[in-house]
Protein backbone atom coordinates (compact mmCIF):
# COMPACT_ATOMS: atom_id res chain seq x y z
CA UNK A 1 0.00 0.00 0.00
CA UNK A 2 1.27 3.33 -0.93
CA UNK A 3 1.88 6.37 1.69
CA UNK A 4 -0.54 7.43 0.33
CA UNK A 5 -3.35 5.41 0.80
CA UNK A 6 -2.15 4.76 4.17
CA UNK A 7 -2.32 8.69 4.70
CA UNK A 8 -5.84 8.42 3.58
CA UNK A 9 -7.11 5.47 5.28
CA UNK A 10 -5.49 6.69 8.79
CA UNK A 11 -7.48 10.51 7.73
CA UNK A 12 -10.84 8.39 7.64
CA UNK A 13 -10.06 6.30 10.69
CA UNK A 14 -9.76 9.33 12.95
CA UNK A 15 -12.66 11.36 11.03
CA UNK A 16 -15.14 8.36 11.73
CA UNK A 17 -13.84 8.09 15.58
CA UNK A 18 -14.34 12.03 15.86
CA UNK A 19 -18.13 11.36 14.57
CA UNK A 20 -18.90 8.24 16.76
CA UNK A 21 -17.96 10.54 19.90
CA UNK A 22 -20.55 13.51 18.07
CA UNK A 23 -22.88 11.57 17.87
CA UNK A 24 -22.40 9.84 21.36
CA UNK A 25 -22.33 13.54 22.92
CA UNK A 26 -25.65 13.84 20.98
CA UNK A 27 -27.74 10.56 22.72
CA UNK A 28 -26.69 11.31 26.06
CA UNK A 29 -25.73 15.16 26.60
CA UNK A 30 -28.77 17.56 26.83
CA UNK A 31 -26.91 19.58 24.13
CA UNK A 32 -28.53 18.24 21.41
CA UNK A 33 -28.54 21.24 18.86
CA UNK A 34 -24.85 21.57 19.34
CA UNK A 35 -24.22 17.71 18.72
CA UNK A 36 -26.46 18.01 16.05
CA UNK A 37 -24.92 20.95 14.38
CA UNK A 38 -21.30 18.85 15.17
CA UNK A 39 -22.69 16.17 13.16
CA UNK A 40 -24.32 17.43 10.28
CA UNK A 41 -20.62 19.43 9.82
CA UNK A 42 -18.51 16.41 9.85
CA UNK A 43 -20.45 14.32 7.96
CA UNK A 44 -20.79 17.37 5.04
CA UNK A 45 -16.42 17.75 6.36
CA UNK A 46 -16.33 13.93 5.98
CA UNK A 47 -17.84 13.95 2.10
CA UNK A 48 -15.28 17.11 1.53
CA UNK A 49 -12.40 15.22 2.38
CA UNK A 50 -13.84 11.89 0.75
CA UNK A 51 -14.28 13.79 -2.21
CA UNK A 52 -10.23 15.70 -2.18
CA UNK A 53 -8.68 12.76 -1.55
CA UNK A 54 -10.00 11.16 -4.44
CA UNK A 55 -9.29 13.86 -7.04
CA UNK A 56 -6.18 14.19 -5.74
CA UNK A 57 -5.16 10.56 -6.41
CA UNK A 58 -6.87 10.78 -10.02
CA UNK A 59 -4.64 13.59 -10.50
CA UNK A 60 -1.58 11.46 -9.37
CA UNK A 61 -2.38 8.75 -11.60
CA UNK A 62 -3.01 10.90 -14.79
CA UNK A 63 0.51 13.01 -13.90
CA UNK A 64 2.33 9.54 -13.65
CA UNK A 65 0.53 8.50 -16.80
CA UNK A 66 1.05 11.84 -18.95
CA UNK A 67 -2.28 12.31 -19.09
CA UNK A 68 -4.27 15.68 -18.33
CA UNK A 69 -6.71 15.65 -15.03
CA UNK A 70 -9.08 18.16 -15.53
CA UNK A 71 -9.68 19.73 -12.24
CA UNK A 72 -9.84 19.37 -8.53
CA UNK A 73 -13.38 19.43 -7.80
CA UNK A 74 -13.38 22.66 -5.75
CA UNK A 75 -16.99 23.58 -6.52
CA UNK A 76 -18.32 20.32 -5.21
CA UNK A 77 -16.37 21.20 -1.58
CA UNK A 78 -17.75 24.75 -1.68
CA UNK A 79 -21.27 23.32 -2.83
CA UNK A 80 -21.35 21.10 0.14
CA UNK A 81 -20.72 24.01 2.84
CA UNK A 82 -23.10 26.12 1.06
CA UNK A 83 -25.56 23.67 1.51
CA UNK A 84 -24.81 23.06 5.22
CA UNK A 85 -24.92 26.66 5.99
CA UNK A 86 -28.68 27.13 4.07
CA UNK A 87 -29.79 24.14 6.22
CA UNK A 88 -28.49 25.50 8.98
CA UNK A 89 -29.82 28.59 8.54
CA UNK A 90 -33.16 27.16 7.87
CA UNK A 91 -33.28 24.97 11.08
CA UNK A 92 -31.68 26.78 13.70
CA UNK A 93 -33.39 24.87 16.43
CA UNK A 94 -32.05 22.00 15.03
CA UNK A 95 -28.43 22.60 14.45
CA UNK A 96 -26.37 25.14 15.98
CA UNK A 97 -24.11 27.34 13.24
CA UNK A 98 -21.00 27.39 15.51
CA UNK A 99 -21.13 23.56 16.27
CA UNK A 100 -21.51 23.25 12.34
CA UNK A 101 -18.99 25.25 11.08
CA UNK A 102 -16.31 23.65 13.48
CA UNK A 103 -17.93 20.60 12.71
CA UNK A 104 -17.00 21.60 8.62
CA UNK A 105 -13.74 22.04 9.92
CA UNK A 106 -12.84 19.18 11.53
CA UNK A 107 -10.89 17.25 8.49
CA UNK A 108 -8.47 19.60 8.03
CA UNK A 109 -7.41 19.99 12.13
CA UNK A 110 -7.72 15.99 11.15
CA UNK A 111 -5.23 16.78 8.74
CA UNK A 112 -2.92 18.90 10.49
CA UNK A 113 -2.73 16.87 13.54
CA UNK A 114 -2.03 13.58 11.75
CA UNK A 115 0.90 15.67 9.25
CA UNK A 116 2.47 16.63 12.46
CA UNK A 117 2.66 13.19 13.90
CA UNK A 118 3.26 11.75 10.64
CA UNK A 119 5.24 13.96 8.36
CA UNK A 120 8.70 12.80 8.97
CA UNK A 121 7.61 9.46 7.48
CA UNK A 122 7.93 11.16 4.20
CA UNK A 123 11.21 12.35 4.06
CA UNK A 124 14.18 9.88 2.95
CA UNK A 125 17.32 12.04 3.53
CA UNK A 126 18.78 13.19 6.17
CA UNK A 127 20.96 16.62 7.13
CA UNK A 128 23.79 17.19 4.98
CA UNK A 129 22.84 14.26 2.33
CA UNK B 1 -25.68 45.27 0.32
CA UNK B 2 -25.60 41.91 1.80
CA UNK B 3 -25.55 40.73 -1.59
CA UNK B 4 -22.89 42.61 -2.72
CA UNK B 5 -20.85 41.94 0.08
CA UNK B 6 -21.62 37.97 0.02
CA UNK B 7 -21.08 38.22 -3.34
CA UNK B 8 -17.25 40.11 -3.03
CA UNK B 9 -16.44 37.67 -0.19
CA UNK B 10 -17.24 34.04 -2.58
CA UNK B 11 -15.23 35.86 -5.68
CA UNK B 12 -12.20 36.75 -3.78
CA UNK B 13 -12.57 33.21 -1.87
CA UNK B 14 -11.94 31.57 -5.32
CA UNK B 15 -10.02 33.83 -6.32
CA UNK B 16 -7.57 32.81 -3.35
CA UNK B 17 -8.66 29.17 -3.76
CA UNK B 18 -7.84 29.09 -7.57
CA UNK B 19 -4.75 30.96 -7.56
CA UNK B 20 -3.58 28.38 -4.07
CA UNK B 21 -4.37 25.11 -5.56
CA UNK B 22 -3.44 25.66 -9.15
CA UNK B 23 0.54 26.63 -7.84
CA UNK B 24 0.39 23.82 -5.66
CA UNK B 25 -1.36 21.37 -8.69
CA UNK B 26 1.28 22.57 -11.01
CA UNK B 27 4.25 22.50 -9.30
CA UNK B 28 3.60 18.23 -7.80
CA UNK B 29 2.29 17.57 -11.56
CA UNK B 30 5.73 19.01 -12.70
CA UNK B 31 7.11 16.74 -9.94
CA UNK B 32 5.41 13.49 -10.91
CA UNK B 33 5.93 13.72 -14.55
CA UNK B 34 10.05 14.38 -13.74
CA UNK B 35 9.86 11.39 -10.93
CA UNK B 36 6.80 9.12 -11.06
CA UNK B 37 8.44 7.06 -8.46
CA UNK B 38 8.05 9.96 -6.24
CA UNK B 39 4.43 10.12 -6.77
CA UNK B 40 2.93 8.44 -3.45
CA UNK B 41 5.20 11.57 -1.25
CA UNK B 42 4.40 14.48 -4.01
CA UNK B 43 0.50 13.45 -3.47
CA UNK B 44 0.68 13.74 0.16
CA UNK B 45 2.21 16.89 0.10
CA UNK B 46 -0.18 18.13 -2.43
CA UNK B 47 -3.05 16.55 -0.31
CA UNK B 48 -2.07 19.04 2.54
CA UNK B 49 -1.09 22.10 0.96
CA UNK B 50 -4.43 21.62 -1.18
CA UNK B 51 -6.73 21.04 2.22
CA UNK B 52 -4.60 23.97 4.17
CA UNK B 53 -5.28 26.36 1.18
CA UNK B 54 -9.07 25.54 0.76
CA UNK B 55 -10.09 25.84 4.32
CA UNK B 56 -10.19 29.52 4.28
CA UNK B 57 -12.10 29.91 1.48
CA UNK B 58 -14.84 27.55 2.52
CA UNK B 59 -14.81 29.63 5.50
CA UNK B 60 -15.49 32.84 3.54
CA UNK B 61 -17.80 31.04 1.68
CA UNK B 62 -19.44 29.83 4.61
CA UNK B 63 -19.62 33.45 5.92
CA UNK B 64 -20.42 34.96 2.65
CA UNK B 65 -23.94 32.70 3.05
CA UNK B 66 -24.44 34.07 7.14
CA UNK B 67 -23.94 37.50 5.79
CA UNK B 68 -26.78 37.00 3.02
Amino acid sequence: MTYYKIMVNRQRMWMLFLLAISVLGWGFTDYESIFAGLIFGQVVGFFNLYLLQKKINVVGEKAANNQAAKSLGALSRFAGAILLVVVVLRFPEYFHLIAAIVGLMTPYIVIMIDFIFHHKETTTTKRGE
Amino acid sequence: MELLAAAIAVGLAALGAGIGVGLIASRTVEGISRQPELRGALQTTMFIGVALVEAVPIIAVVIAFMVM
